[in-house]
């Protein structure tokens, strides 16, 4: 699996994020390659989430720069970055909860300039087993309808990236495998690369291509899933944490 | 001229501040804007009125501030507890039905028409300030005002029930976690604001006649009040009252139209450039 | 809804005034249930601000009192002819209200409600104080001229034709208001009010949908506060103050808000519980009180959600089951 012919669709260099004396990120590199699904693990409070928030613009970065395929984003805004195909979902459920639910994923397809929201909005809520739930209210979807349903608004206008903050936080086994097989079919047949933070081992190590640890704002391993399991700097920082 | 516009306004700041912390306390507590609370005040006044008819005022002072207490330990236990999940509007909108409850039941026991309610005798003199003679009863109001700003902020700062009040206003589900009985609290908190709006009432009601209006006239100086002192804040809102009780005083005579719309352009400038208002968190 | 659909119960509503309005006898009936679809618009105009952008106005009495002072101020200055000074003070009302919305809007929560009450309160002191301008606490009686549109006053005075065009003018704003909510438009602003921050992250500009729904249900306030002054000839400080503000408020959470029309059903609550309750009518505050804090604690979505509730709950045949879930 020669993984680094594929071309690199995110590239974060050398991202630092300081406030208040606190180095929440401190020199990170990742690189993202095009149809992969590249796995961020690490402790609570190891910076993942921060780093997210970094490379989808919610931040500021102290240091560092980050391109999406050939362009360099570093000085653009959330909204600018999401036009240009970088997604992501959040970690708590962020949808419009009096809203029909294809109402909001045709507006927000809408609203990226998509020509034909419509069908837009309902290619991808086939595709995430939410066209039966098209007419109903986001209020009244089951928790693990309404993370789909989070993820289906991160998908319009067919994103190349999409960052997911732990999309499995609350869900069943069964609702993770689902989500899981939704993820791997989106990088096959859509060309969507994901980048994935997650606290569910089993998914990572099972759907990444690519597996980066992070700990204290650092990373500690990078490479295939058996490689970075395998290594000892990563059993101790799982082993030393309390998390 | 001056000195007894200045004494009238310190006087009628004194009565804000006593009405006033019990607004902020329900609000600091929870999270309520008590629509109700100028009715309370008015309720408090009447009950005490009758009281006093049949013992005298010492004991209406007392008294009337404790039945208001009660109802103010029911209104938390059976209004605001059960509805605190709720949307804040709701609540509000319930005070609001609470206010015209009692304004009704005002009108129906005591009627429409204006009562005086005569200042007790051992206060029913003139003493010499500064070359003006002002009514004993009002250096009087002066005084308790004084008081429940001192008492207040000594038991908040000093006490341990004091402490969990600050506590549970800033973050109510951790200090429940700690053991504090929240709810018992807040009952307390909620009667203690209620209390002390009926103590305001019976305070004003001897030098300010009872009527059905009563309640209008003041509550929209409480809001004034509050919010300049910024919601929540004990501290904030005696310093509001005193300063919003010298602009109406002084105002009503030198510059009618300007006094009455001030309060109020300085109520829409905090909310608009500093909505947690000037003092910012809480007591 | 369907166009179909929002077509006959339009023409059904308008059918049903018409009914009233020739087969009322009373004039007394007629009056009340005028100023119970005046308060209605009122109502609705409150109950939209609530709905759409999620928040509470307790200063709304604001536009209703001032679209009557500034039609009654216009037709004293003799500037313009009726129909145009109506058109005028609906616009000022709109752009004034879209200005101010601009800057409060961003306020949030309670403090919102808390500066429309100030900024209400300022108007309501302002006009109670400027006798030349605004006739000062006794009001302002509105010169009405001998023809409006075409039709003469002594005939639009008739309680049946005053009532007609209040009713008409209800049914054209729910109307007009049904469409404009079902466009691109009304989902924007429903985006808005569930989740901002998401909004924006989809790229909506949410300054801008905000300050129109408050415009707009300054608008409709406004367009109440004009039938309030064809139907009194009168305005007074009273028309302006918090406690109407207050009153509209009630009318929106009793009636319910997840429909459009709740308002308007509070409304008739309000003045049925004033008016007709005869003897007990002396006590219509404690009512109407009482009331609310019920509704609030037992049925949130109000006396129209209940409706729903229950002819949902009887499994009731389609259309008005529908009509009464929009």
């Amino acid at each position: 699996m020669s993984t680094s012919e594929n071309k690199l669709v995110l590239d974060a260099q050398d991202v630092a994020i300081h406030y208040g004396g606190v180095k929440a990120v401190d020199g990170v590199s990742l690189a993202l390659r095009k149809g992969q699904i590249h796995g961020l693990i690490g402790p609570n409070g190891a910076g993942k989430s921060t780093v997210i928030d970094a490379i989808t613009g919610r931040r500021r970065l102290t240091r560092g720069k980050v391109s999406l395929g050939d362009v360099d984003v570093t000085e653009l805004g959330p909204t600018q970055r999401r036009q240009l195909g970088l997604s992501r979902s959040f970690q708590r459920t962020s949808i419009f909860e009096h809203m029909l639910v294809r109402q909001q994923v045709e507006l927000a397809s809408y609203k990226m300039g998509v020509t034909d929201s419509g069908a837009d909005a309902d290619a991808i809520l086939q595709e995430l087993d939410l066209m039966n739930l098209s007419h109903a209210v986001a209020a009244d979807l089951g928790y693990g309808e309404q993370r789909r349903l989070d993820l289906a608004l991160a998908l319009v206008g067919r994103p190349s990236v999409l960052l997911l903050d732990e999309p499995m936080a609350g869900l069943s086994v069964q609702e993770s495998h689902d989500l899981a097989k939704h993820l791997q079919a989106l990088t096959s047949r859509w060309d969507v690369s994901v980048l994935l933070v997650e606290h569910d081992m089993d998914v990572v190590f099972g759907i990444s291509n690519v597996v980066t640890v992070f700990e204290l704002g650092r990373v500690i391993a990078n490479g295939e899933p058996a490689a970075v399991r395998a290594d000892p700097r990563v059993r101790t920082a799982y082993l030393g944490s309390a998390a | 001229m001056l000195t007894i516009n200045l004494f009238n306004g310190l006087v009628y700041g004194a009565l804000l501040i006593i009405m006033c912390s019990g607004l902020a306390l329900i609000y600091g507590l929870r999270r309520v804007v008590n629509f109700a609370h100028g009715s309370l005040y008015m309720l408090g006044a009447y009950i005490g009125y009758s009281i006093a008819g049949y013992s005298n005022f010492w004991v209406a002072l007392v008294a009337a501030p404790a039945i208001m207490a009660i109802l103010g330990v029911l209104l938390d236990r059976y209004g605001f507890r059960l509805l605190q999940d709720r949307d804040p509007l709701s609540v509000v909108l319930v005070t609001f039905g609470l206010l015209l409850v009692i304004e009704d039941f005002v009108l129906t026991v005591w009627g429409k028409s204006n009562y005086s309610m005569s200042v007790p005798a051992a206060l029913n003199m003139t003493i010499d300030l500064a070359g003006t003679s002002v009514p004993a009863y009002r250096i009087a109001v002066i005084a308790m005002g004084a008081l429940v700003a001192i008492s207040l902020s000594l038991w908040l700062r000093n006490s341990k029930i004091g402490l969990f009040v600050r506590a549970a206003s800033t973050d109510p589900t951790t200090t429940a976690m700690q053991g504090v009985n929240t709810d018992a609290l807040s009952a307390g908190v909620v009667g203690l604001g209620t209390a002390l709006a009926g103590l305001a009432g019976v305070v004003a009601a001897p030098f300010l006649s009872l009527s059905p209006s009563m309640s209008s006239d003041v509550i929209i100086d409480s809001f004034v009040v509050v919010v300049i002192g910024g919601l929540g804040s004990l501290a904030g809102a005696f310093i509001a009252a005193m300063v919003l009780g010298m602009i109406q005083a002084l105002g009503a005579v030198y510059l009618p139209d300007a006094a009455a719309l001030l309060p109020f352009a300085l109520m829409v400038a905090i909310l608009i450039w500093k909505p947690a208002g000037f003092a910012g968190s809480r007591t | 809804m369907s166009i179909q659909r929002t077509s006959i119960t339009t023409v059904v509503a308008l059918a049903v005034g018409v009914a009233v309005a020739l087969g009322v006898g009373s004039n007394n009936v007629l009056s009340l249930l005028t100023q119970a679809v005046i308060y209605a618009v009122f109502a609705i105009g409150v109950g939209l601000l609530l709905r759409q952008n999620g928040m509470v106005s307790f200063g709304h009495a604001l536009y209703f009192g001032f679209s009557g002072y500034l039609v009654g101020i216009l037709l004293q200055l003799k500037v313009m002819p009726a129909e145009a000074a109506i058109v005028v003070t609906l616009l000022a009302v709109t752009l004034m209200a879209f200005v101010m919305g601009l800057v409060i809007v961003r306020v949030p929560g309670v403090a919102f409600g808390m500066l429309t009450l100030a900024i209400g309160q300022m108007f309501f002191l302002t006009a109670s104080r400027s006798r030349g301008l605004t006739g000062g606490a006794d009001g302002m009686s509105i010169e009405w001229p001998d023809t409006l549109f075409g039709v003469a006053q002594s005939q639009l005075l008739k309680p049946s034709a005053m009532f007609l065009i209040c009713w008409v003018t209800l049914i054209v704003v729910l109307l007009l208001l049904t469409l404009l909510l079902g466009t691109r438009f009304g989902s924007i602003t429903e985006a808005v009010r569930d989740n901002e921050e998401r909004a924006r992250f989809i790229g909506i500009q949410t300054l801008l949908p905000r300050a129109a729904i408050y415009a707009l249900s300054a608008t409709v306030t406004g367009v109440a506060g004009l039938l309030s002054a064809l139907n009194t000839g009168f305005v007074s400080p009273e028309n302006l103050h918090w406690s109407l503000s207050g009153v509209a408020l009630m009318m929106v959470v009793v009636g319910g808000n997840k429909v459009l029309w709740g308002p308007a059903l509070g409304a008739v609550v309000y003045f049925f519980a004033k008016d007709i309750l005869g003897s007990y009518a002396n006590h219509w505050m404690a009512i109407f009180g009482i009331a609310l804090i019920s509704v609030i604690v037992f049925s949130p979505s109000g006396i129209a959600g209940a409706l729903a509730k229950l002819v949902r709950g009887q499994g009731a045949p389609g259309a008005l089951a529908r009509i009464l879930r929009h």
